[in-house]
């Protein structure tokens, strides 16, 4: 036990949240800093709302914009695409704020909210219910303090720069690896030849994934081009 | 096998045919059950134990009315005693009303978070049966028809690899493509020499895509 609480104090509890959300959720963002004390990186995560560990990704979602059925095929490519990047991914429902007499703000339950409900949950997705940005801040902190006791959480410095912010592009640019991955792979690997040189098993050690992540990156350093899209830029040089 | 009163969760229970429910007997003659039944085959059984309805798949439901959750901790040790005593899936449904509103995030910590078991609120009995219907409906469909069924997306790989070699300060589209005909991977070009790379590049850049490949720190 105080082992861990050692550990706990010397790395704040650290969560990587995307550059949309300083508009979309300020609030949620002051308060993991000031009142959950909460290490906030603001970074460009693309389709990902909050990485709270290595492996788990929170979408937060109004809830009148979850129960709206006309945003299904936005919230299934998204959650879609989030699957092949995480292995863990939690929807936050988060309450609206209405204002006194706007009844067109006011949730009513339908078939398709449940049905949405019961899709993402027989997938393994978690759900949680948010009464406001207040309340999904302290959902994120728990979320990052959970994984952190299952040895999950986010250890690596989230700041790069100089030629690492060069390397952290070229990691992301690998398909299905999410940003704390390829940050992952900037921090543990000394250099991008190391990296490619590396075996599945080490790869899933450094970069903290599963195996199944580990053989996706080393199957891709691997791939040989085929001779068609090469024969492509001989084209390419005769036009020159 | 005999189940007794003090049976946690009845085993034979958790092979629920598609489209069935199996309710606990208490459960006979309410409103939420006349309004599953005609929707889905509803069956009662006794000594269900902890869970109040079994559906599909091992899914089980916890019913937590708005009573008990004012009233105390009662109902977090049925949920403890249902965690150790299966591994069926336990979807806790909760009464979020006005007066139970306060309690939830608690228990909402309590159950999702520390149980590890699914919470849903509802704001009535009605709610309830909309939401087992559906739920007992998604057993019944085919795994292709959910979304998040984890489907391998099929990509371009060599336009990926393209755009990762790309990510190399001063490679554009013309050299990536020279580069990978030399080097038919990744793997490959990162362990290229300077004198090799100078054979496809100029010799500044062949230093540059050198250092960049192997640069420590």
């Amino acid at each position: 036990g105080s082992k861990v609480c050692l550990k706990e104090k010397q790395l704040p509890l650290c969560i990587l949240v995307n550059t949309r959300e300083v508009s979309s959720g300020p609030e949620v963002i002051s308060l993991l800093k000031t009142k959950h004390a909460v290490k906030v990186e603001v970074c460009s995560l693309g389709d990902c709302d909050y990485i709270v560990s290595n492996r788990l990704a929170v979408e937060r979602r109004s809830q009148l914009e979850f129960a709206n059925s006309t945003n299904r095929n936005k919230l299934t490519e998204r959650i879609q695409h989030l699957q092949s990047m995480f292995e863990r991914i939690c929807v936050v429902v988060e309450k609206d704020k209405v204002k006194a007499g706007d009844t067109s703000r006011i949730f009513h339950r339908t078939k398709y909210y449940d049905s949405m409900l019961s899709s993402m949950i027989s997938a393994g997705i978690r759900i949680l219910f948010s009464s406001g940005q207040e309340d999904t801040a302290s959902l994120l902190k728990e979320l990052a303090l959970t994984e952190h006791r299952k040895n999950a959480g986010i250890l690596v410095p989230t700041e790069v720069t100089g030629h690492k912010r060069e390397v952290l592009q070229f990691y992301l640019s690998i398909p299905h690896v999410s940003y704390v991955t390829a940050l992952t792979l900037c921090h543990h690997f000394d250099s991008i030849k190391q990296m490619t040189n590396s075996s599945v098993n080490e790869i899933s050690t450094r970069a903290q994934v599963s195996h199944k992540k580990a053989e996706e990156i080393y199957s891709y350093v691997h791939y040989v081009l085929e001779s068609q899209i090469l024969a492509g830029s001989v084209n390419i040089k005769e036009k020159q | 096998m005999t189940a007794k009163e003090s049976t946690p969760v009845q085993v034979g229970a958790a092979a629920v045919p598609y489209g069935h429910a199996i309710g606990s007997e208490k459960w006979r003659g309410s409103a939420l059950a006349q309004q599953l039944q005609g929707k889905i085959k509803l069956v009662f059984e006794e000594n269900l134990g902890l869970v109040d309805f079994h559906l599909p798949n091992r899914i089980c439901i916890l019913y937590v009315s708005e009573t008990d959750l004012v009233s105390g901790n009662g109902f977090k040790r049925r949920l403890v005693r249902f965690r150790n005593a299966s591994n069926l899936h336990g979807i806790v449904i909760t009464e979020k009303t006005r007066l139970s509103e306060q309690y939830f995030p608690p228990i909402q910590k309590f159950i999702v978070l520390e149980l590890g078991m699914t919470l849903l609120p509802v704001a009535s009995q009605s709610e309830t049966s909309q939401l087992i219907i559906q739920l007992v409906r998604e057993q019944s469909k085919e795994h292709e028809s959910n979304p998040f069924f984890h489907r391998k997306r099929p990509h371009l790989m060599e336009t990926s690899v393209l755009q990762t070699v790309q990510q190399i300060p001063g490679v554009g589209k013309v050299k990536a493509l020279q580069l990978l005909q030399q080097f038919p991977n990744i793997n490959k070009l990162s362990n290229a020499s300077i004198q090799q790379l100078e054979l496809v590049v100029g010799r500044v850049l062949a230093q540059q895509i050198y250092t960049f490949l192997t640069q420590t720190k």
